[in-house]
């Protein structure tokens, strides 16, 4: 008879095999004593592990395992999940909004908004000197056209607007780190009330033609540039004036410069 | 669930580390349920889940460099000291000592009776492997559980 393989005690100490083969097995372990003390060992072993554990099953189930409970739980943070993937949706949706309204804040001003912006300062900072608002008077026209029109390196004409009731006070000649040449004209005009509009010209640079018009507090601020040069025209009037006196003062300005009519 | 609970503390040896495996094993069942759950019953399928969860467990500790208490632990499952007391303690120290995969098998089989062939499936090694795990882990306890010439662990049960 052959000796009974380990493998075969294993199993059949584990409930592993067939009822035949346990049959089979039981008869041939009456004639192997070794065998047999080895499944009584195996199964003292088993007996043990059970032992050792068996109490676990009789304990109760902690709330935290219940099947319902956990499926609830489950069930509650999906909807969690998906309503804060919404929300987060939503806010993206909102930022990627917010930021494409702002982009054209967010790119930095443009060459004519800090043209305008220089126009505006140089307006607010000498329309309200009483005796020293302009460098030359309008009286010496003359001088003041050739003067600025060499510095600016460009053909520039004094504009009359006697037609809106305003009286030519002069001009000076201003720093212009925007401007091509580094400088800028500014004109200076006065109307009856004492209110004061103020043209600040500069060579045409890169920006190209345009045109553009800006309310800053009481002040109205239209700037227009054409290939010969700009002009940024600043007044305490409202838009629909200033845009008035924009033509006459377009047509006027430069001699070479076609005629505007904005509308 | 009982017997996972089981299969589980006596993987673990630690009461809330044990349930936390079977919650995660449940949490993960339940999102699972028809969606991965492979053909067949669904007891060879909870005990695959909770393996693989206690290995990465392990793994994860091991990252963390955290010790795994082994000792530390008071002795699972004891009721009031009792004759087989001392054996037993020393039967759940010698199955912490086993090599995990032994364990694994080890548990699946005993405890947890589950066939070869499902035990085998669930710790994904060939039939033979299994059993060569299996005869490595009772040859190791041997020394524990002693021969039957050994009288003490009569007392148990």
């Amino acid at each position: 008879m052959s000796e009974i393989s380990r493998e075969r005690l294993m199993a059949h100490a584990d409930g592993q095999l067939s009822l035949p083969e346990r049959e089979r097995l039981e008869a041939e372990l009456a004639e192997h004593p070794d065998a047999a003390g080895e499944l009584t060992q195996l199964r003292r072993q088993i007996d043990a592990i059970r032992t050792l554990y068996g109490p676990v099953l009789t304990e109760p189930v902690p709330e935290r395992l219940d099947i319902d409970r956990l499926s609830a739980r489950r069930t509650a943070r999906r909807q969690r999940f998906w309503s804060m993937a919404a929300a987060a949706i939503i806010v993206l949706g909102v930022g990627i909004g917010t930021g494409w309204m702002l982009r054209a804040s967010l790119a930095g001003p443009t060459a004519a908004e800090r043209l305008i912006a220089s126009a505006v300062s140089a307006h607010t900072v000498y329309a309200g000197e009483n005796r020293h608002a302009v460098e030359v008077p309008g009286s010496d026209s003359a001088h003041l056209t050739s003067w600025l029109s060499s510095r600016l390196d460009t053909q520039l004409a004094l504009p009359d607007l006697s037609a809106w009731d305003l009286t030519f006070l002069g001009g000076r000649l201003l720093p212009a780190p925007d401007s091509p040449g580094g400088r800028a004209a500014q004109l200076m005009y006065e109307d009856r009330d004492g209110e004061r509009l103020t043209l600040y010209v500069t060579p045409a640079g890169a920006p190209g033609p345009g045109y553009q018009l800006a309310s800053l507090g009481l002040d109205t601020a239209l700037y227009w540039a054409d290939d010969v040069l700009t002009c940024t025209i600043t007044a305490p009037y409202a838009a629909d004036r200033v845009r008035a006196i924009a033509r006459s003062v377009f047509g006027q300005l430069s001699p070479r410069a076609p005629l505007y009519s904005p509308s | 669930m009982p017997a996972l609970r089981r299969y589980a503390r006596a993987l673990t040896h630690d009461i809330d580390r044990a349930d936390d495996l079977v919650q995660d094993c449940l949490e993960r069942a339940i999102a699972r349920r028809g969606l991965f759950r492979p053909q067949g019953p669904v007891r060879p399928w909870l005990f695959t889940i909770l393996t693989n969860l206690h290995r990465n467990s392990l793994r994860q500790a091991r990252r963390r460099g955290a010790m795994v208490q082994l000792d530390a632990v008071p002795e699972p499952a004891m009721e009031a000291p009792q004759p087989g007391h001392l054996a037993l303690a020393e039967l759940a120290r010698a199955l912490d000592a086993l090599p995990l995969d032994q364990k694994e098998a080890l548990l699946l089989v005993t405890l947890e009776g589950l066939s070869y062939h499902d035990a085998a499936a669930i710790l994904h090694v060939p039939l033979g492997t299994l059993m060569s795990r299996l005869g490595r882990a009772r040859a190791a306890l041997r020394s524990v559980t002693g021969t039957p010439a050994e009288p003490h662990l009569r007392t148990v049960k």
